[in-house]
């Protein structure tokens, strides 16, 4: 297709996209006792650079205790087919604040710089709403998932914006009965959106009371949209099988009704797909089993933070935070998952606590895979209270962030030895990294309609 | 007005008035402290009461374990008594533990779910 909007004709051409130069990588110092702002880092990943693994920017939020968190796009495939529009925004929430920050990365893509803030007191006066998560370009416009009220009670709803970062209102018309929110992706061309569930802000923000899940102050449910209505369709009742579940990812190709979701707490990965009789099916395809620890009276559960999905759709990443592993499964048959690779680094269980001369603190967390599938960047951090409580020592060290190489052919991690960036050497002291993007877009930015 | 002394900063002490959260009024006075949320639901600007009476009825995240602690949630804190109070992270340590290895007791989760507790 001759065209000059954002992002990619197609999964398959982004697979042809240049290697990623730079990174973008949220950093925090919420929750670490440092009163200093959580920073947005530019990280130079372009192997020929003199200042390759190193951080090569850092822009500062304005303020002090936003918890950034997640980012996404301006813009993304979804307009590729629209020449007025382009991957130029970064927009950046904090989940405490509620501020969300656009960052002008166009400019100067090496030192980005921040263009506007939507203040989190306007977006809880104008649509009742708090605690941004998960944020998609729809077209033009763009959807950010709210985990709250303006109390941090849930359900919260969808912040709608204009391309221009005005406030529009609610996206969605209806939350129906959907207790909890927290991340969503949509497949257009099925007219289906599917959301998971974390908790209220108020129940997770504080920190994580294993006891409350009993009380069902977490989710375990997904749920499917009727994407142009604007309303939830159909809910799956995971019970056990799917307390927490958080990432939700469909297929990359847009004909597909397949999608993921990582339940954390019980360590599955969920399924789901549209059957011949146009019914939706769900299944667990993965279970992690928890493992003992020497000192702990309950045995560990992995808590599947992040999954992910090659731009192929042949693989699928998840990080088990607590126990430590990301693997890699073939997914060609999305019912029968293959076990091809896992690395170790961090997590409790103690079976690689020291990765390229760090110590890592923490586990892995979240994860961004290049375009090509083949180089998969991973930090450590997962929310800072969270982090307080499982990974106490990672506030005095820091967080850290590596790479993995994949073998898109035969299947098979490696952890790089020559990547390492650590957090804990940062100039204002040790921070806490998480999420990454790349200027081009990445495993988790683009929809194609 | 009430006296507020910061045990871990050399004992610093400031006069309060009772109507205000106890965040608002030392950050007036210059104090350096991290918040959040500012309605008690976040746990970001948590302290820990040494001495003193308050209320703090409007704080939803601390669970009943961390108020036998001592903590106080500073955003929505009212000073009943002149307090001493020590504030930012290294007031933290008894705030966050494992909740695989130090599981709660009934009456040791946020009041919404709770059990009451005993007297
Ligand atoms: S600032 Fe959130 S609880 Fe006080």
């Amino acid at each position: 297709m001759e065209c000059c909007g954002p992002g990619y004709a197609s999964p398959a051409e982004a697979i042809k996209a240049p290697r990623e130069k730079i990174l973008y990588t949220i950093a925090i110092y919420t929750g670490t006792g440092i009163q200093q702002p959580d920073y947005l880092c530019t990280i130079d990943s372009d192997p020929d650079s003199a200042t390759y693994s190193e951080v090569i920017h850092r822009l500062e939020m304005p303020g002090i205790g936003d918890e950034l968190h997640h980012m996404g796009w301006n813009a993304c495939s979804s307009c590729f087919d629209d020449n007025s529009m382009s991957r130029s925004y970064l927009l950046v929430p904090g989940v405490r604040s509620s501020n969300i920050h656009i960052i002008d990365t166009a400019s100067n893509p090496r030192a980005p710089r921040l263009h506007k803030i939507i203040e989190g007191v306007e977006i809880k006066a104008k649509t009742g709403l708090s605690a941004p998560h998960t944020i998609h370009c729809l077209r033009s416009e763009i959807i950010i998932s709210m985990l709250g009220d303006s109390r941090g009670e849930a359900p919260g709803g969808y912040l709608h914006l204009d391309k221009e970062f005005n406030i529009l209102g609610r996206w969605e018309n209806s939350m129906g009965d959907i207790p909890f929110g927290y991340d969503f992706w949509y497949q257009p061309r099925h007219n289906v959106m599917a959301s998971s569930e974390w908790a209220a802000p108020n129940t997770f923000m504080p920190g994580f009371d294993l006891e409350e899940v009993g009380h069902l102050k977490y989710g375990r449910r997904i749920h499917l949209w009727d994407f142009e209505k604007r309303v939830p369709k159909q809910t799956f009742y995971l019970g056990e099988d799917g307390l927490i579940p958080l990432e939700v990812r469909f297929h990359h190709n847009p004909d597909s009704t397949h999608g993921f979701c990582g339940a954390a707490l019980s360590a599955n990965i969920i399924h789901w797909w549209k059957d011949d009789s146009d019914e939706w099916q769900w299944e667990k395809i993965i279970d992690v089993d928890n493992e003992l620890h020497p000192e702990w009276p309950i045995p560990v559960p992995g808590i599947i933070s992040v999954i992910l999905l090659s731009m192929d759709d042949k693989y699928l990443y998840f990080c088990n935070w607590l126990h430590g592993d990301i693997r890699q499964y073939d997914i060609s048959d999305p019912h029968n998952p293959k076990l091809t690779g896992q690395v170790w680094m961090g997590g409790v269980l103690n079976k690689n606590p020291k990765v390229n001369g760090v110590q890592v603190n923490g586990g892995p967390q979240m994860i961004q895979l290049s375009l090509d599938g083949k180089r998969l960047y991973v930090t450590t951090s997962l929310f800072s209270t969270w982090d307080n409580q499982f990974y106490p020592e990672i506030r005095v060290n820091g967080g850290c962030m590596l790479m993995v190489n994949c073998d898109v052919e035969n299947g098979g991690m490696q952890i790089d030895p020559n990547f390492i960036i650590d957090f804990g050497k940062e100039p204002n002291g040790p921070s806490r990294c998480h999420e990454t993007r790349y200027p081009g877009g990445d495993c988790t930015s683009d929809i194609w309609l | 007005m009430m006296t507020i002394t910061l045990t871990n900063r050399d004992n610093a002490r400031y006069k309060v008035m009772c109507r205000r959260s106890l965040l608002d009024e030392l950050l007036d006075h210059g104090v350096d402290l991290p918040y959040g949320c500012r309605y008690g639901g976040c746990i970001t600007c948590a302290a820990k009461l040494i001495e003193g009476t308050i209320d703090q009825s409007a704080q939803v995240a601390l669970n009943n374990r961390q108020i036998d602690n001592g903590y106080i949630i500073l955003c929505v804190v009212g000073a009943k008594t002149d307090c001493s109070i020590d504030i930012g992270m290294e007031s933290h340590d008894l705030l966050y533990r494992n909740p695989f290895l130090e599981p709660l007791a009934p009456q040791d989760l946020r009041a919404d779910v709770g059990a009451p507790k005993e007297a």
